[in-house]
């Protein structure tokens, strides 16, 4: 009996571990390191400069307005936007297929290039910290 | 001469809901405003005209059509005794009031079932849903429109008529349409009143009027004066037709950004081609997965324009040149036709901001059925 709780217990904190940090993100610092023999952690302050950087007329905040937790607006169609920061809307980060096809899609629209691990980890380091 | 009952309660009470019912559906012929109302009146007056052809044969003495057999020619040799003063008076139908009702009874049953088939054919709604393709609907519409003219033409002559008989024959027949009453020598026969069954008429109208207005007209009402009567974000659209196909994907996939834009709004080679170009939508690389891809174009080329699964969808595909691949549905002839009164003002304005925005004015945009009752230009 004692030995299966110890088994159970063994099974649970790797597990417990990891949800303490989103999935996606610990796979973005793995890349990251890949991109970059430099590279430390992610910040949330660089991350939150990325998001207000402005790439010719456009940030992240253009259309994600300058608060993550903020509903925001497609700048060119006006379609609604649900927040981007999990405080506000718990889906968010949850879908590492969407994560990806979004970042892919943006980063290509605002700075006309795609984003480095690193630049990814930054951004959501911040946007998941936005209480 | 003393006053006899001529006209019995239900023919009287016919008499006024019919004319009531031709005056509503004139009113309410803006049927992109008032469809749920002249749709109404539209079922009202063949109802009532079914009720009249009963009566004809078991009503009161004078309702009956056996009692005013006249063929046209006496209608006609009645008008030209009319003009000259010599019509002899009848206590019930003349000759010539005669024609006005059988033409009147069958230009009704002409007009409604032309409407309800204009309906089912344009709008993909009411008793007659697609029955017919799209494609039939002007013949229909044209039959409805000519009807109801023609309608008009003879209510107005048969105001005439009533005008020059009252004076002719000294009374006041549109008060003998209310009493039912006319005087008359001694022995002419007198109807039977039928109270009972006109009670059971208007009851039959109260209660079909009463079902109508709450399956339809009400909330119709008030999405017109913008009344908020609690159901915030779940627009009323008053007559909605037959679902059309939907699809999770497409709807998230083009949905994320803009108004997902129902296939049926563009022509199948245009869908291929902006699939094909996906990787520079409106100068964004969607970056879509090719079995994404696969997926939006199987479900927006088998729901395109070609199916005619709508008015617009039939009628944006009619617009456009065979070889036109357009890329906006902004671009398509039909599309420009029907916006052409939009002013900049109009497009600029808060609650549109854009012509991508279908769902500001169209209440089922997202369903993608654009009918015309669901059309509400916000103020």
């Amino acid at each position: 009996m004692r030995k299966i709780l110890v088994l159970v217990l063994l099974a649970l904190s790797p597990a417990a571990a990891a949800a303490a940090e989103n999935p996606i993100l610990v796979s973005l610092r793995a890349t990251a390191h890949q991109e970059n023999a430099a590279f430390k952690d992610f910040s949330a302050a660089r991350g939150q400069a990325f998001y207000n950087a402005r790439s010719g007329d456009v940030a992240c905040a253009t259309c994600h307005t300058a608060s993550p937790k903020a509903p925001g607006k497609h700048a060119t169609t006006g379609k609604e936007i649900l927040p981007l920061a999990p405080s506000a809307n718990p889906e968010r980060f949850t879908d590492a297929a969407q994560v990806d096809k979004w970042f892919k899609r943006n980063c290509t629209e605002v700075l006309k290039r795609p984003c480095t691990a690193q630049e990814k980890g930054d951004f959501m380091t911040y946007v998941l910290s936005v209480q | 001469m003393k006053p006899v009952l001529v006209w019995d309660a239900p023919t009287r009470l016919f008499h006024w809901l019919f004319a009531s019912c031709v005056a509503a559906a004139w009113l309410s012929q803006d049927t992109d405003r008032w469809l749920s109302v002249h749709v109404f009146f539209g079922y009202l007056m063949l109802g009532l005209i079914g009720f009249r052809l009963i009566w004809g044969v078991v009503g009161g003495h004078y309702a009956r059509f056996a009692s005013f057999r006249y063929g046209p020619l006496a209608g006609l040799a009645y008008l030209r005794q009319m003009a000259s003063g010599t019509a002899a008076r009848h206590v019930g139908h003349n000759p010539a009031g005669s024609q006005a009702v059988y033409l009147l009874l069958a230009l009704g049953v002409v007009t409604c079932i032309s409407g309800i088939l204009t309906m089912g054919t344009e709008e993909g709604q009411g008793l007659a849903a697609r029955w017919v393709s799209i494609g039939a609907s002007g013949v229909f519409k044209e039959t409805h429109r000519l009807c109801a003219w023609l309608m008009l033409l003879l209510v107005i002559g048969h105001l005439a008529g009533v005008a020059i008989e009252s004076w002719l024959h000294r009374e006041n027949l549109p008060r003998s349409m209310v009493t039912g009453a006319k005087d008359a020598e001694r022995g002419t026969i007198a109807s039977h009143p039928h109270i009972r069954v006109g009670a059971m008429l208007a009851v039959a109208v109260a209660a079909f009027g009463a079902w109508w207005f709450f399956y339809a007209v009400e909330e119709h009402i008030e999405a017109r004066l913008g009344v908020d009567d609690g159901d915030k974000g779940v627009p009323h659209v008053a007559f909605v037709g037959r679902a059309l196909p939907d699809d999770p994907l497409w709807r998230e996939e083009c949905g994320a950004c803009h108004t997902p834009f129902h296939p049926s709004l563009l022509p199948a080679r245009s869908w291929r081609q902006l699939i094909d170009e996906q990787d520079q939508h409106f100068g964004i690389d969607l970056g879509l997965a090719p079995p994404v891809r696969q997926s939006l174009l199987a479900f927006m080329t088998a729901n395109a324009a070609e199916q005619g699964s709508t008015e617009a969808a039939y009628r944006i595909n009619q617009s456009l040149a065979p070889d036109a691949v357009p890329r906006r549905i902004t671009e398509t002839p039909y599309w420009k036709e029907k916006h052409a009164r939009i002013g900049d003002s109009g497009w600029r304005s808060p609650k549109v901001g854009s012509r991508t925005n279908c769902v500001a004015c169209h209440q089922d945009a997202l369903a993608g059925t654009f009918e015309d009752a669901a059309m509400v230009i916000p103020r």
